[in-house]
């Protein structure tokens, strides 16, 4: 019994360990692994603007310009290599070309703006646009046009979104859902077998089994029944 | 009155009798079975490895496009795949919808369609339903192995197949197809157990026919059904009777030798993979060398029982992981074997999990198609775009010197396992012995 229960502990911390990879990405501002990720990110913190990028330890070039309708007020570099970036901060535009390495895993920059309505950005990997590698706000938020712009408030509006609507756990629910003769016959089928395991331990030492059987399955019904409004809901 | 004597005759010929006539034994398997397949459908539709994929993939080209040598390396097996595409494509309209995504050539997107398609979890458990069905019959084979009038131990060994980490992760997570010529080398170890020796030897060859893998243990057969020296040479030619007869199919199908080809490919390299360089060209395989060694110390076995056989299965292809260069499916081959032993040696049990806890950290060095890739049906876009392990441990430490410690652990614990099968191997023998002089 005492194995039993290591076993079941061991198989609950390897199942939150799988949990937290995609809650890290989700969780803060943006989450990213200097020289394991690759991409920009930009995000928003305390009325500041974050533009970085990373690269998996190869050489890559990182090139772009960003323009608003306001004023660039101050900015600030990050791991910035004088010899190998350069960055041009105009009063509304900024334009930097920048390279990684095998020792440079990322660089970047922040700004904070004035009286602006928008940022636009042009952001090129390598010469070339990566959109799905391009993430504003939070990961896998990405723009759909190369050149695009960001309103005043984007920001805040995504830290609203709720963890649902996001990577992973978007795309997860709408295929439940979308695929729901299969996702209520499979959910079905397991709790058939929660039920038929808790016949043969917990309710065979009961004078009234049936009692037990017949409330297991109304609670399967209504636990199916929940779970298609829930999904409903969450795919909204 | 007659129809529960039918019952009770399909409930004995399922479970055994010794177990299906105790309550109390019979309810615990009926527990640990339904515990077991729960674990199985927790992942049956949200997890695999590519290569599911590409067998369906040359499976469909023989049902759609009517391509029989779509696989011609492993012919029967992509028969299996083709015969039980073809029935849920006519039972599973989902299956048909699919057929575009199943014929594209271009992997990535072949890939990338399948993971994106809304029915991607209804296509994934319709094609491990398959490894399912095969790991159920699998499982109740392996209770008739060994332990005969032993129905506690018999109901062990189910339990650890039941719980198996490899079992689970190769058929659900990986989804490799191992488990169909593993089913037909359990039914030809029951038929040698029987002692049936011609049946054993051709179920064996079909067997090798499926998937290779099996020839490694053709020897052992041989050595251990033949009674006369006619024996051996009969149960030899029957032994490679089944690849002959796909190689003569192939040869006259397709026009190409399957053999030659399957020792050109980088598969069959695997075995030499590990090599002692001496001089010049001069050079000493050490699998080879390690294999001829455990087949003549069998050999030398006066009276081989069939738990010695079985153990000297066990010693084959745990030598074959610790020493040559393998695939996670691979060790899916010492499992009928290890699980019988763990009965008699409790510890190796623990050093399988240890084996299987390695494992996972060696996977990483095969790269995200087995590792993050293997999440994709998920969210498609979320495991690709995600860091994979490999970069991640570049920031610290070279990935393939941090991966080769944990494959050289991994090889040490293997090859203390097999010492640990010796050890029984010799208690065996001393306990035979003992018995006679009784």
């Amino acid at each position: 019994m005492k194995r039993i229960s290591f076993a079941v502990k061991t198989i609950i911390l390897v199942f939150l360990a799988v949990l937290i990879l995609p809650l890290l990405a989700g969780c803060r501002g943006i989450f990213y692994i200097p020289g394991a990720s690759y991409g920009y990110y930009i995000w928003e913190e305390d009325s500041k603007v974050f533009v970085e990028w990373s690269a998996d330890r190869k050489d890559s070039k990182f090139d772009g310009r960003i323009s608003t309708d306001g004023k660039i007020t101050e900015y600030k570099l990050n791991e910035w290599e004088e010899e190998n970036d350069v960055i041009k901060v105009g009063e509304d535009k900024i334009e930097f070309s920048a390279t990684l390495d095998s020792q440079d895993y990322s660089d970047g920059f922040s700004f904070t703006l004035q009286d602006y309505t928008y940022l636009e950005f042009d952001l090129k990997m390598n010469d070339d646009y990566d959109l799905s590698r391009t993430n504003i706000g939070g990961f896998l938020e990405n723009p759909e046009e190369s050149v695009f712009k960001v309103e005043k408030g984007y920001f805040d509006q995504l830290k609203e979104k709720p963890w649902y609507r996001k990577h992973p756990f978007s795309e997860f629910f709408s295929k439940l859902f979308s695929n729901k003769y299969f996702t209520f016959v499979y959910l079905f089928i397991l709790g058939i077998i929660i039920i038929e395991i808790l016949r043969i331990t917990v309710f065979i030492s009961r004078r009234r089994k049936i009692i037990g059987l017949v409330i297991s399955y109304a609670v399967l019904i209504l636990v199916e029944i929940c779970i298609y409004f829930i999904l409903k809901f969450l795919i909204r | 009155m007659r129809v529960k004597s039918f019952f009770k005759k399909i409930g004995s010929s399922i479970v055994t009798k010794d177990i299906f006539e105790d309550k109390n034994l019979s309810r615990r398997l009926y527990k640990y079975f339904l515990t077991g397949l729960f674990i199985r459908l927790i992942f049956l539709p949200f997890l695999f490895q590519r290569d599911l994929l590409s067998t369906y993939q040359r499976a469909a080209e023989t049902v759609f496009a009517g391509n029989f040598g779509s696989d011609f390396q492993q012919m029967l097996t992509n028969v299996i795949h083709s015969i039980y595409l073809f029935i849920i494509k006519s039972i599973f309209p989902a299956i048909n919808k699919l057929s575009p995504v199943l014929l594209e050539k271009d992997t990535w997107i072949s890939w990338i369609s399948f993971n994106s398609s809304y029915n991607v979890f209804t296509a994934l458990a319709l094609f491990k339903i398959l490894y399912l069905i095969f790991d159920v019959v699998c499982m109740f084979l392996i209770l008739r192995l060994s332990f005969d009038s032993e129905p506690e131990n018999k109901l062990r060994v189910f339990k650890f197949w039941m719980f198996n980490p490899f079992v689970i992760f190769i058929l659900y997570v990986f989804a490799r197809h191992d488990i169909i010529g593993i089913l037909a080398t359990l039914v030809a170890l029951l038929l040698a157990k029987k002692n049936r020796k011609y049946w054993a030897i051709i179920v064996l060859a079909f067997g090798i026919a499926l998937r290779f893998f099996p020839i490694m243990i053709l020897p052992l057969f041989i050595f251990y059904l033949a009674r006369t020296k006619k024996d051996y040479i009969i149960l030899s030619v029957i032994g490679i009777s089944g690849l002959a007869a796909v190689e003569l199919f192939s040869y006259f199908y397709f026009g190409g030798s399957v053999i030659f080809s399957l020792l050109n490919a980088q598969h069959f390299d695997y075995i030499l993979s590990s090599k002692l360089e001496l001089v010049v060209h001069d050079r000493i395989f050490i699998f080879v060398a390690v294999y001829i060694i455990i087949i003549l110390s069998f050999l030398h076995i006066r009276k081989k029982s069939f738990d010695i056989f079985l153990n000297y299965g066990a010693i084959i292809y745990l030598a074959y992981v610790s020493l040559c260069y393998f695939h996670p499916q691979y060790m899916l081959w010492t499992v009928p074997f290890l699980i019988i032993i763990f009965i008699r040696r409790k510890s190796l049990l623990y050093y399988h999990w240890i084996q299987f806890a390695l494992l996972l950290i060696i996977l990483i060095y095969w790269g995200d198609l087995v590792t993050k890739f293997v999440f994709a049906p998920i969210d498609h876009k979320f495991f690709v775009y995600l860091a994979g392990p490999i970069p991640i441990i570049n920031l610290f430490y070279s990935p393939a010197k941090f991966v080769n410690i944990f494959r050289s652990i991994f090889t040490g614990v293997s090859l203390w396992m097999i010492y640990l099968i010796y050890k029984d191997n010799k208690k065996i023998l001393a306990d035979e012995l003992k018995n006679k002089e009784n």
